[in-house]
């Protein structure tokens, strides 16, 4: 099984070097590291660094993946197919092809912020890039594969996509206004000994903590909290115990991810593009 | 056919793309060694039936199996596009069909070898795919199906686009493997190269199995018999003879008997003699691929 995929992942990353794509990639790597590590500039802080050039990793994985994804759903790969005892081989294969691309051009990048003007890490900073880097990048070719028409079937990718786009949106609905300005109304009535009132009004603001629309957001927020948590300790310098643990959970996330892009891979008809 | 020299058996299976039936409950049975030839107008099921076998497609109803509890066996696939990777060299892609085909790293160079030798593409191993000829590229895809021995070959229009040379090549390659004793099934429009390369007859049309047969038994079928007299037949024996049969006719000298008029050449050839005709020539026309597949079709 590990030699189908190395062969499969060899044959694909082949067909990046030398394309118009690689090519493309490669620019835009040079492109990202002139405009946001400018070698004219002052040194830039070590988090700026680590955040600015680890969000490469998604943005470029996302790309990547839609790339090796089009060639993969391509009708050419059929005799491949036919051959391979479990599709999830394939998948793999395309998986680790992005990974290894993507983490190519990261490195390319980070080293040219590094060597040009570049900021001075620890030891213990760059122990600390890989885990932070590498999960964001894997959540992203997970996400970018139920995006391409290679793993959807049916509806499948505006159910993901729809719910991802319903859980940032949750991320935004808040009564918390309301409320503080019902606990506001409440010690005024309060002050003024209007007891009947008091009560009133603190039920009210009990029923807004608790509506559905609140849970909702306190959902969504812990969905997205290891996103946070990655961007708060990268800017302050140093992880808490708890958020050692996001880029574990993004991980975490990419791997149903995976799983569900497996299963719908592995039980689709393959109609692949004659283009 | 006995059942121990069954290799795939296809269950009453069934494949619609929306509202489209390509393939509607099709049984048939795959027999080990042979070289089963399906034809059918474009449309008609083929190459689904074949992206079924090889399972790159999933029934909707029916069901798939290799028989007396075999495992699946090992599928070489030859689509019926040209499609290859454009970016790679001959050699580089069959050795990436046998790596991914478990072939031992020491022996993919031989396998790879091996293989090229069967389609005469020893010479062109070094050549970028980009660059062949569509020759060339049917005998690359059939290539490719070979790596690895596997025992059921699907070879889907392995003839299309060639010249008569090259078709003639195909025909011997198949030929020869079948006496390998592959188990080959292969689609074409090529009605001679049917005939000439397989064992089993499948016609298909609008996703269903009109016509199943050995080759041996459809060709030995008598499409007409014509008795050859020695004048014109005419008066109340010729209405007598014409009133036997809708397909008993007349044309000249000869009385043509078709379909199940035939039955009837023992009678007929009685009545002309006691009538006082010779018959001088008794001719039994056998069907050919053709006229069957005209007839299944229309």
């Amino acid at each position: 099984m590990i030699q189908r995929i190395q062969v499969l992942a060899s044959y694909f990353l082949r067909r990046l070097v030398g394309s118009v794509s690689g090519a493309l990639y490669l620019l835009f790597t040079l492109g990202y590291w002139l405009v946001l590590f400018n070698p004219q500039q002052l040194t830039p802080d070590t988090d700026y660094f680590i955040l600015v050039a680890g969000l490469f990793g998604p943005i470029a994985a996302f790309l990547i993946t839609l790339t090796f994804s089009n060639w993969a759903n391509q009708a050419i790969n059929y005799p491949f197919l036919v051959r391979l005892p479990s599709r999830v081989e394939y998948l793999t294969a395309l998986f680790i092809s992005a990974l290894v691309t993507t983490m190519t051009l990261q490195l390319i990048l980070a080293i040219l912020a590094i060597v040009f003007h570049g900021p001075d890490l620890s030891i213990f900073q760059f122990l600390e890039i890989p885990p932070l880097w590498l999960a964001p990048t894997v959540l992203a070719i997970t996400l970018a594969m139920h995006a391409t028409d290679l793993v959807s079937s049916g509806w499948s990718r505006v159910y993901i996509f729809g719910l991802l786009a319903l859980f940032l949106f949750g991320q935004n609905i808040s009564n918390e206004g309301l409320i503080r300005g019902l606990n506001g109304l409440s010690r005024y009535a309060s002050n003024q000994g209007w007891f009947s009132a008091v009560n009133t009004v603190s039920s009210w603001t009990n029923s807004l903590a608790n509506s559905p629309a609140n849970l909702f957001t306190r959902i969504t927020n812990a969905l997205f909290w290891p996103f946070d948590a990655i961007a708060r300790a990268i800017l302050n310098g140093n992880f808490t115990g708890t958020q050692a643990l996001a880029p574990a959970i993004l991980m975490l996330y990419a791997t149903i991810l995976f799983i569900l892009a497996a299963d719908l891979f592995v039980n689709k008809d393959l109609i692949l593009t004659e283009a | 056919m006995q059942m121990e020299c069954i290799l795939i058996e296809i269950q009453n299976v069934s494949k619609s793309f929306y509202t489209f039936k390509a393939i509607d409950g099709v049984s048939l049975k795959i027999p080990m060694g042979e070289v089963v030839g399906i034809l059918g107008p474009n449309g008609a099921g083929k190459s689904t039936l074949f992206k079924l076998i090889s399972g790159l497609l999933k029934p909707d109803d029916g069901d798939i199996l290799a028989t007396n509890g075999r495992i699946w066996p090992k599928i070489g696939y030859k689509p019926d596009r040209l499609l290859l990777p454009n970016h790679l060299r001959i050699g580089q892609y069959l050795k990436t069909i046998a790596r991914l085909s478990n072939v031992p790293e020491q022996v993919v160079q031989q396998t790879t070898f091996d293989s090229l030798v069967k389609v005469d593409l020893v010479n062109a191993a070094d050549k970028k795919i980009r660059d062949c000829s569509k020759g060339m590229r049917q005998r690359i895809g059939l290539a490719q199906a070979l790596i690895g021995n596997p025992p059921l070959l699907l070879l889907d229009e392995p003839s299309n686009g060639l010249d008569p040379t090259g078709q003639s090549d195909m025909n011997r390659r198949v030929q020869e493997l079948h006496a390998e004793g592959k188990t080959i099934i292969i689609s074409s429009h090529q009605l001679h190269e049917i005939t000439k390369t397989c064992t089993q007859l499948v016609i298909l049309k609008n996703g269903r199995i009109h016509y199943e047969k050995s080759m041996s038994d459809a060709l030995s079928t008598s499409s007409h018999t014509i008795i050859e007299t020695d004048k014109i037949v005419e008066g109340a024996l010729a209405t007598q003879i014409l009133s036997l049969h809708d397909d008993v006719q007349f044309d000249g000298l000869s009385v043509i008997l078709r379909n199940e008029a035939m039955s009837l050449r023992r009678q007929i050839i009685t009545m002309l003699l006691m009538g006082n005709y010779d018959v001088v020539h008794v001719v039994e026309n056998k069907r050919s691929l053709a006229e069957i597949y005209a007839e299944v079709v229309a």
